[in-house]
């Protein structure tokens, strides 16, 4: 039997480097991520992943490499741009707007890619009103989805931690982007919250969403993700399907140590 | 229109009614003098509200603005023969120009870079005007402007020769400043300011270009100061350098500190009281401005946020309350 047609590229990163003064955090990285994919990237403390995510996202200017979404070049465009462009990243340390409503927090995730522009913004057009009402029920929609509408006209600010986690996925939701980085979206997480973001991704993925999920929590990574990339030292070291990735001695000897890796493959096996 | 918004424009509207029937009731300069006084330390403070409580920009440019669009109109109303009304708009196109050459070149520094840059760019302008002498005739300045004349259509010729009329023209640019203002900040263009105030990385994230809401900012301020500075300054019937005075820059900064950053309805109100207030401490000018930092600091303290962040508090605690009985 033939094998099933490869899906699209989606994102395709070049030879990402980032140097630090004598550091270099970020190795001459090259991977790709087909559409409709939930790719994991885990690796220890150091190992490079957030300033994947920085150089990736452009709110760190990298030395070397490209990268393109959709064939379209991402590299050497500003935050914003790259945003608008269909590539959304959220932050590790959580953030929102807390003196805005959670539907003004999710409205301004997508009015910059609606292509209504300044003039007809203030001239409070039919084209703007359109676009608004669009944003509103959409934002209504995603706070539904992740258990929030009672919240949708309070201020961001009475939020609880990981509240503010999921917030911040329905953000990254809004302006319908192809591909979203979540930056450690269940770090510090209750146990309960944790299969709700669980099911969240699961159900935008479902709906096409691509995903590229930067963890510490290994369980959550390897339960959710066909597919994981493990960075050590800024550089790839294993990539394949969670089975795979469990067994694979340089994966347990870099991320769990030596001695704890011979224990936890004697345990699981 | 929700209920508590069309009292709020029925109060507005009220009061602009009122603020013109002023002088038919009462001829009193003293109260025209106020009048006057307010309605320009309230575009200045609208403006410096625009940028710092909107986007989060602490500026000290605006005096400079401000004394941009007053040279600007005197020197092209004296030399130029321009009228009034022309040479205020060159003034404020002017001074808005500069806003944006120098919020362009510092912001792509930081924030930070751009107040310090806007203050020594607001002493930089007392010394040209200082200094350039062969073009603002130095430290003893322009006095003796000449009664200026405003040809309206509709209207014709319309002297400014009374106090009430200058009444009548700063009272009527502050309106219609602040409904520009007022639709900027209501618009999703305010939500996007906040935005980039609130969280700036967050919102570049999300396809937020925060320079260009900064420089919308920057530049909308720069133009209604440099305006107003173009009127006023015929009132005044004198520009020297002390237009670019620090003096200002303190009441407009008071004003939107005790008025709450961000607050447009709060920054306007104590604008209000504050341009009421200097003249009743006159008995006592040498401590005029020591007052004005206890009165600030005692706001830091006691309401920090102004009376903005105070009704923001409250907002929240309503929010609040609920979520602490049901948990």
């Amino acid at each position: 039997m033939a094998p099933p047609p490869a899906p699209p590229v989606l994102l395709e990163v070049r030879g990402l480097t980032k140097r630090y003064l004598g550091l270099t955090a970020v190795d001459d990285l090259s991977f790709s991520v087909e559409s409709g994919a939930i790719v994991g990237i885990i690796g220890p403390n150091g190992s490079g992943k957030s300033t994947t995510v920085d150089c990736l996202s452009g709110f760190t200017p990298a030395d070397h490499g490209r990268w393109f979404l959709e064939g379209r070049e991402l590299s050497g465009r500003s935050p914003s741009a790259i945003a608008r462009a269909g590539l959304i990243r959220t932050f590790q340390n959580v953030r929102a707007y807390d003196e805005m409503t959670l539907l003004d927090n999710l409205c301004v995730a997508s009015q910059e890619s609606d292509g209504v522009g300044w003039l007809e913004a203030l001239g409070r057009t039919a084209g703007l009103r359109r676009a608004e009402a669009a944003a509103r029920e959409r934002g209504g929609a995603l706070l539904a989805s992740v258990g929030l509408s009672e919240y949708a006209e309070a201020p961001a600010a009475v939020l609880s931690y990981g509240q503010r986690k999921l917030l911040s996925i329905a953000a990254s939701m809004m302006a319908r982007p192809k591909l979203i980085v979540l930056d450690e979206p269940v770090a510090g997480v209750n146990p309960t919250l944790i299969r709700g973001i669980d099911a969240v991704i699961r159900a935008l993925n479902a709906q096409g969403v691509s995903f590229i999920i930067i963890e510490h929590n290994v369980e959550f990574v390897m339960s959710l993700c066909r597919r994981v990339i493990v960075l050590e030292s800024g550089a790839r070291i294993a990539d394949g399907p969670p089975a795979l990735i469990r067994s694979d001695p340089r994966v347990l000897a870099a991320y769990l140590g030596k001695t704890r890796a011979s224990e936890l493959a004697g345990g699981r096996g | 229109m929700s209920r508590a918004g069309a009292l709020r424009s029925g109060l507005a509207a009220l009061a602009i009614v009122a603020l013109f029937l002023v002088p038919r009731i009462s001829g009193n300069e003293y109260f025209l003098a106020l009048g006057v006084s307010f309605a320009t330390f309230a575009v200045l403070a609208t403006g410096l509200n625009l940028v710092y409580g909107y986007t989060g920009l602490l500026s000290f440019a605006q005096v400079g603005f401000f004394g941009i669009g007053a040279y600007t109109a005197v020197l092209l109303v004296l030399e130029r023969d321009w009228s009034v009304l022309a040479g205020a708009l060159a003034g404020g196109t002017l001074a808005a120009a500069v806003g944006l050459v120098i919020g362009y070149s510092s912001l792509r520094l930081s924030r930070h870079a751009f107040a310090i840059v806007s203050l020594s760019f607001a002493l930089l302008c007392m010394l040209v005007a200082r200094d350039w002498v062969s073009l603002t005739r130095g430290a003893m300045g322009i006095p003796g402007l000449p009664t200026p004349t405003l040809s309206l259509p509709g209207v014709g010729a319309w002297r400014l020769a009374r106090p009430a009329d200058f009444y009548y023209l700063l009272l009527s640019f502050a309106v219609v400043a602040h409904a520009l203002v007022y639709l900027v900040v209501t618009s999703r263009l305010g939500r996007a300011m906040r935005a980039v105030k609130l969280n700036e990385a967050l919102a570049q994230s999300q396809g937020v270009n925060p320079l260009a809401y900064k420089l919308l900012t920057i530049g909308l301020s720069a133009l209604l100061a440099g305006m107003v500075g173009g009127f006023f300054v015929f009132y005044l019937t004198i520009v020297d350098p002390s237009i670019f005075d620090f003096y200002y820059t303190e009441t407009m900064l008071i004003m939107v500190i005790m008025g709450g950053p961000g607050s447009f309805w709060g920054v306007l109100l104590s604008a209000a009281v504050l341009s009421a207030v200097p003249d009743l401490l006159r008995f006592t000018t040498d401590l005029r401005m020591v007052l004005y930092g206890v009165a600030l600091i005692a706001v830091m303290l006691i309401v920090p946020g102004g009376l903005g962040g105070w009704l923001e508090r409250r907002r929240l605690a309503r929010w609040r309350r609920p979520r602490a009985a049901s948990s």
